[in-house]
Formats: C-alpha cells, sequence, structure tokens
C-alpha cells in the first residue's frame, strides 16, 4: 500500500518542531505526520533527536517552536494528561512497570475505577478490562500475576496492554524488539499488524534494518536534529537508508580482514555443564581470533560466558586459559587477563555516575597501585593512554560516563579492561542499542584487539554479525553447542539451521 | 483472604521465614516453661503487640516506598507527653487524644516534606526529627513522668468490648485498614509504585511527591494514635517510654519479609513479625531475660529470618 493511498488528512501533524537544550539544538524544524493505520518507522543514529521528538509527542517536554496539528487543528500538548486524551500512548524502552504489583494495577495505574464504596478501587471491574486488553492483543496470562515475575517479552507485552488500555489512536514504540527473541518478535509484529487494521496509528524507533522492511509503511529519517528525508518503504533500500542515516556511505559488511594464521590457544573449555542450564559446552579461542558464539535468545550464550568468567560455578567439566586451569572465580579470571564485557553496560560494567578516568583504571587498581597508594596523577595519565587508544569521544578523563553515547560507554567498558591488562575478551551483545555508524566502530576496535595478539569470543543474536565479523563460530542450541562452523561454513543461513530449534 | 492479589500471597510451597521462624518461637518458649502456652499469656502477649503494628503497619508502607522512618518511637514518646499534659491541663480526654494525633500528624508531614520535597535521605530526616521530638520531649517534662491521668484513659487499655480486650480491636481494626489501604486503594497502588518505579507513577499523571508526603504522614499520624494506648497502658506518660519502638517497628517489618527494595512488601507479613517479636519479648519475659539483652534476640531474629529466606530464594 502506498502512503498516497491514505487520501485522509494526517491524523496527527507536527510541523517545525524545534526544541534546543543547553548547548545542543536537539530538534531542528522537524515536521512529522502520522496517518490512521500507517506503520511510521522512525531511523535515525544514536543522538539523531529520535527520543527527543517522542518525548515532545508524549508531552514529557515542550518544544521551543513548531505546533500540533489534529485533523489540520491545532492543539496544544503541554502535559502527559494531554497527549493522553489526544489518544497518543508511548511504549518506553526503559519499561515503566511497578515490579510487585500484578499485571492489571500495572496496566491501569492511575487510572484504577472507583468502586462503589468511596475510596476504594473496584476491583472485579479492574480485572475484567485487564482480561479484555489481554485478549484484544492475545496475550493469555493471569491478570494477578505480580509483573516481577514475568520475562522481559511478557513485560513488553504488559507495556503495550497499558497503552492499549488507554484507547490509543497513535502508538509510539521504541526499540520494541531490542529485549525480544524471535519468536517474541513475531508475536508483536502480528499484534500490530492487527492494531493496524483497526486504525490505529504506529510510530516505530528502531536501529534494525530489516525491521524498517518488514513493518514499515513510511520510514522518516533523522539525523542531527534534522528531518533528512520521509519516504515510502517500497521505494528505498537497506543502502539508502544507511546513507542518509550517516550521512556518508558506510561499508555495512564491516569489511574485515580475517586472521589465517591464529596463535596459541588462550582458552580451552572442555565439556562444561552449569546450573544455569549449559551442559556439555567444549569450545577453543586462539590468541588472534574471534570467534563468535550464536543462537537463539536464551540458548545458553550468556550463561556459557558466565561460567567461563567463572561468575557461574560449573559442575561438570575444565577450563583452561593459556594452558592453566582455573580456579572458577571472577577475581581468578580478570587477574589472569580475561575480560568480559557484559551484554548489560549500565548495571554490569560501568559505575555511570563516575567519571570516564575512574571507570577506566577500576579493574587495574592492584595491578598500577601495588603499594596500595592511589596516585590521582597516574590514573588520569593511565586514562588519557585509553582514551586516545579507543578513540573515545570524550572532553576529558573527568567526564561522568553517564553522558556519553552507548558506542562510547561500550568503548569505556574495553579500556577498563585494557587498562587491566586484559587478554582474553569476551563480549556478549557488544552492539546491543548502539546505532550503526557506531556498530562499525566496536568493530574495528575489535578487529584491532585480535590484531593485537588478543582471543575473542563474542557473542551476538545478529547473524550478519557472526557471519561478518567472526574467524569461526559455535552455534548453540538448548543449553548445548549444536556445532562450529568453519569461516568457509560460517554463513546465515548455517547459523538458523543449527540454531533453530526442531 | 482469597481476595489478596497474588503478589502479596507467596505460593503454599515457600513457607515464608517469618513463619518458621513464629512456630519455632511457639513451639521452643513452650517448652521451655509452663506459664508461656496459657490463654492469659496468649492475650497478654497480643495486647502488648497492639503498639507495635500501629507503628510497623505504616513502617511498612514507608519501607516499600524505600524510606525510613527512625522518629516513631521518639514521636509517639511526645505525642504521649502531649496527650498526658493536655488531659491534665484540661480535663479533657478528647482533647488530650487529639492532641497526640496532632502532634504525631505534625511529625509525620515534616519528614514526608523533608523527604520528598528537600529530597533529604529519609534515614537522615528521620533521625533529625527522633532528635527533635525526643528531645522536646525531655525538655517539656524536665525528664520526670507526668501523671494524674483519669480513669477514663485507662480504660482504652483494660476495658473490653463484646468481652475483647478494646487494644486487640484496635490492633484488629488498624491492620483490616492498613489492608484496604495498600491492596484496594489507588493509594496503595501508588506505594508499590513509589518503590518501585517512580517514573511509572509519574506518567501515569500522579504526584509521587504528594504521595509520600501522604506516607509519612500516616506514619506519624498512626504514632499519635498509638500514643494514646502507650499512655493509658501506663496510666502515664514517660519521656523515654517510647525509645527504641521504631527498632521493633522496622524489625518486624523486616522479619516479615518485606524487602527494602524495588516496593516488594507483604503486610499480612508484617503481622506475623509483630507477633513474632512479641512473642519473643513475652518469652524472654517469662524466662526472666533483662531487656538488653532482648534487643539482642531480636536483631537476631531479624537475621534469621532473612537468612531462611535467602537461603530458599537461592535458585
Amino acid at each position: 500500500m502506498s502512503a498516497e493511498s491514505h487520501s485522509a488528512a494526517p491524523l496527527f501533524a507536527l510541523q517545525g518542531i524545534s526544541k534546543q537544550f543547553p548547548g545542543v539544538r536537539a530538534l531542528d524544524d522537524v515536521s512529522f505526520d502520522i496517518r490512521a493505520g500507517e506503520t511510521h518507522m522512525l531511523l535515525g543514529e544514536n543522538g539523531a533527536g529520535k527520543s527527543t521528538l517522542m518525548k515532545i509527542l508524549c508531552g514529557a517536554y515542550r518544544p521551543d517552536a513548531g505546533a500540533f496539528l489534529v485533523s489540520g487543528e491545532p492543539v496544544s500538548v503541554i502535559t502527559p494528561a494531554d497527549a493522553r486524551r489526544l489518544g497518543i500512548a508511548v511504549i518506553f524502552q526503559e519499561f515503566t512497570l511497578v515490579p510487585y504489583l500484578d499485571i492489571a494495577h500495572n496496566v491501569f495505574l492511575g487510572r484504577e475505577f472507583p468502586g462503589r464504596i468511596p475510596g476504594l478501587i473496584d476491583r472485579g471491574r479492574l480485572y475484567r478490562e485487564t482480561r479484555r486488553v489481554l485478549d484484544t492483543i492475545g496475550f493469555d496470562i493471569d491478570p494477578r500475576l505480580p509483573v516481577h515475575r514475568l520475562g522481559v517479552a511478557q513485560q513488553q507485552m504488559v507495556e503495550i496492554a497499558k497503552a492499549l488500555s488507554q484507547d490509543a489512536r497513535i502508538l509510539v514504540m521504541d526499540e520494541p524488539t531490542a529485549a525480544l527473541s524471535e519468536r517474541e518478535t513475531e508475536r508483536l509484529f502480528a499484534m500490530i499488524a492487527r492494531l493496524k487494521a483497526r486504525g490505529v496509528a504506529i510510530v516505530y524507533i528502531s536501529h534494525r534494518l530489516a525491521e524498517v522492511f518488514a513493518l514499515g509503511d513510511r520510514i522518516t529519517v533523522l539525523r542531527d536534529g534534522r528531518k533528512v528525508a520521509s519516504v515510502l518503504a517500497a521505494q528505498t533500500t537497506p543502502d539508502e537508508l544507511v546513507r542518509l542515516m550517516v550521512g556518508r556511505s558506510i561499508d555495512t559488511t564491516y569489511g574485515r580482514h580475517f586472521c589465517d594464521s591464529p596463535g596459541d590457544l588462550a582458552l580451552e573449555v572442555k565439556g562444561i555443564s552449569a546450573d544455569s542450564g549449559i551442559s556439555d559446552v567444549s569450545l577453543t579461542v586462539r590468541a588472534g581470533e574471534i570467534v563468535g558464539l550464536a543462537g537463539l535468545v536464551g540458548s545458553g550464550r550468556s550463561e556459557v560466558a558466565r561460567a567461563i568468567f567463572g561468575a557461574d560455578r560449573i559442575t561438570a567439566g575444565e577450563i583452561r586459559m593459556f594452558g592453566a586451569p582455573m580456579d572458577g572465580s571472577p577475581q581468578d579470571s580478570a587477574r589472569r587477563g580475561m575480560a568480559l564485557i557484559p551484554e548489560n553496560r549500565k548495571t554490569q560494567g560501568l559505575a555511570l555516575a563516575r567519571s570516564v578516568g575512574d571507570n577506566i583504571v577500576l579493574a587495574g587498581l592492584r595491578k598500577m597501585f601495588r603499594s596500595g597508594i592511589f596516585s590521582p596523577r597516574r590514573a588520569t595519565e593511565a586514562a588519557q593512554a585509553v582514551i586516545e587508544r579507543l578513540r573515545i569521544a570524550t572532553p576529558s578523563p573527568r567526564r561522568t560516563v553517564g553522558f556519553l553515547s552507548g558506542g562510547n560507554q561500550q568503548k569505556v567498558v574495553v579500556g577498563k579492561w585494557l587498562n587491566a591488562g586484559a587478554r582474553f575478551f569476551i563480549f556478549d551483545e557488544p552492539t546491543r542499542g548502539i546505532d550503526v555508524g557506531a556498530k562499525a566502530e566496536i568493530f574495528k576496535l575489535i578487529d584491532g584487539l585480535a590484531r593485537e595478539g588478543a582471543a575473542i569470543l563474542m557473542i551476538s543474536s545478529e547473524q550478519s554479525e557472526i557471519v561478518h565479523v567472526c574467524d569461526r563460530a559455535y552455534v548453540m542450541r538448548a543449553g548445548r553447542i549444536a556445532g562450529e562452523l568453519a569461516r568457509q561454513q560460517l554463513t546465515e543461513a548455517n547459523i538458523v539451521r543449527l540454531g533453530m530449534h526442531q | 483472604m482469597s481476595q489478596i492479589r497474588t503478589a502479596a500471597l507467596p505460593a503454599l510451597a515457600r513457607v515464608p521465614g517469618v513463619a518458621i521462624v513464629l512456630v519455632a518461637l511457639l513451639v521452643g518458649f513452650s517448652l521451655a516453661g509452663p506459664r508461656f502456652l496459657t490463654p492469659a499469656n496468649i492475650a497478654n502477649i497480643l495486647m502488648q503487640s497492639t503498639v507495635l503494628i500501629l507503628l510497623a503497619l505504616p513502617m511498612t508502607l514507608i519501607i516499600m516506598t524505600e524510606g525510613l522512618d527512625l522518629s516513631m518511637g521518639a514521636v509517639l514518646t511526645l505525642a504521649s507527653i502531649a496527650l498526658a499534659m493536655t488531659v491534665v491541663a484540661t480535663g479533657s480526654p478528647a482533647l488530650g487524644f487529639l492532641a497526640g494525633l496532632a502532634v504525631g500528624l505534625g511529625f509525620g508531614l515534616a519528614n514526608g516534606a523533608l523527604v520528598a520535597l528537600i529530597g533529604i535521605p529519609p534515614f537522615i530526616a528521620t533521625l533529625g526529627t527522633l532528635g527533635i521530638a525526643q528531645g522536646l520531649a525531655l525538655a517539656v517534662t524536665d525528664g520526670q513522668s507526668v501523671v494524674g491521668i483519669p480513669p477514663s484513659i485507662e480504660r482504652v487499655y483494660s476495658g473490653t468490648l463484646f468481652a475483647v480486650p478494646i487494644p486487640i480491636i484496635i490492633g484488629a481494626a488498624a491492620y483490616a485498614l492498613g489492608h484496604l489501604l495498600l491492596y484496594h486503594t489507588r493509594f496503595g497502588a501508588a506505594v508499590f509504585a513509589l518503590g518501585g518505579n517512580r517514573e511509572a507513577l509519574r506518567l501515569a499523571g500522579a504526584s509521587d511527591r504528594a504521595m509520600l508526603i501522604v506516607v509519612y504522614a500516616v506514619g506519624g499520624l498512626m504514632a499519635g494514635f498509638a500514643a494514646l494506648l502507650m499512655t493509658a497502658r501506663m496510666n502515664s506518660a514517660h519521656p523515654t517510654a517510647g525509645i527504641g519502638l521504631e527498632f521493633d517497628a522496622i524489625a518486624a517489618v523486616a522479619v516479615g519479609g518485606t524487602s527494602f527494595e524495588r516496593g516488594n512488601g507483604w503486610l499480612f507479613g508484617t503481622l506475623l513479625g509483630v507477633v513474632a517479636v512479641g512473642v519473643l519479648r513475652n518469652g524472654l519475659n517469662l524466662l526472666a531475660v533483662p531487656s538488653s539483652a532482648q534487643v539482642a534476640c531480636i536483631g537476631a531474629l531479624v537475621i534469621l529470618a532473612l537468612f531462611i529466606d535467602a537461603l530458599r530464594s537461592r535458585p
């Protein structure tokens, strides 16, 4: 269906929206419209202005200039309540759920139905209405379950139910599939199709080009706070979108020079099992090699990483690094040069409120200051060296890490381990939540580490990343290694074939 | 009970630590001496627990918001003194009762404002008001007890209604109200959200600050109400009467399985925790254990209950 065939006026339009923050022009004269029953994809690198635009849409920010039009008429959206009245509902990337309230109370939080007794909630109606909303999205679950017992995908569904319970006409989703498995993603897409059929307009923010084409009717690309283009999905190509997003043509295949002659055995894992659900896992990584660990979400990849690092105890098998057996504690692993760069940098890899410099020296404190006395000057020098080596974009080592972009935060985590003298790196989903331009940077960084002789184990859910970056790969299925793919056999089709449940 | 939302009702297979601890205490003290397991003593335990339940219920809500109220014992003391002095001065028990409530509410609102509006960490804010309330209590009484309270006040503790002691009725009513408030009102949902996800509450259009102030105000008000029971029980007001009560209240909440994080609270657990603390104190009294050693035992009780929970929550 082409966009022109929606002959009616846009359901909702933003005109000439500008928003200035101290030192940053977040949005500059952006116009954007949404039509009933369409999926409008919003694409752009981190910092392009997507989040700001979304927050303006839902009334969390006030624009400095510009107008809102509903069916051609100007309206004012000043508070979240205004936006809700207009039928705009937003599903944020960070969940807005209360863990120890049940599903029903979460869905109707702040909008509970008054009961017959003044002050009390009509709980019968609360559960009935929740059941009704859950049914419309085909989510078969007990509305009395507390949210903390749900998995990420189920929580996502609760967020969606919450948005829909407001009778939203416009549903804004910020990277809704970031935490979903493939099957859950399919369910979400099916639900989006149903909503569209009911005339709900969807604004969908995504980094994943495949999704953009699978879902989008129209695509708007933002760059540096400006709208670069609005195009019909049917009339564009992935390469064109990437070019629009980054403003230059980048090689999406990361064109890496593969390692032909790997060095000594860095890591040797023999038949390990752990209570986390992995069993009889064996793999090797050599110096200078990038080895992929592929498989579906939940197949046990992160659990293998944790077991290797010593974060989870192994119940069988053996792990050797540079020939010597490990004693299975994270302290031992770190001391002997192993680095785990976790999936969730914010909670596991970084002290967000501390400076770039503090974070970089954190893991190497013992090595750098053997006397036990801290020297700020030496710490700053060490941090500065790492910043230059990894080209971390920060005005100074004293900058708080939380203010850096996702890609640069990732570099700080790597820098922390480099400074500690790591020679074997495990990357768990290194590009999660990172935009296209920064992805290439991250891969260059990983490649650089391998060239300098580091051994690398890389976990990724994106098969194309494994194929384009890794020298060889293991594919996991249900807690076991389903197979190993050498360079020549390493294709997306082979990964999918090995990783799929029978 | 069937109406409790699932969040509040742990699976029967996982008996909470507080229940195990409580049963162990009951069995242990019954075996230790003949005077423990008598109807009169059980009634006594419940009577003595009523002041604590009045404090522990709002303390549960406060802790669920990831907060704390250290001032409850001192505020209760000051409210008790305000009550007694007013009654002695005016001869009106009603005025005295209102004076106690006013002191409690005032301190509760002050705690709430300091925490919610100014952003002082609850530990520090309520430590400050603890000092103020305790200091005022000592200053206005010159360290002496306030006596001469009319028997009408005393009857609040010793009287019965339909053969049930009034304090037990008050305790039961307070628990029932607390349950309604937490599980059946918007305010209750907001309490879960204050600790669990404050941003969610804001985006839902509710004022998180106002809600937080109300939570602390309820705590102060309940301390003012508990002052009535305390004064009635002792038939006087003493400027050190409430010292350490906040310790018992926080212990009861912790023993009851309410976590200090993410709005994970369980009101029925608090009730069991209060009874466990009451049983422990009573049993130790019967065994003639000095009250200083009792405090140590309550500390051990908290650790034991949480230890059992931690053991079980391991995969």
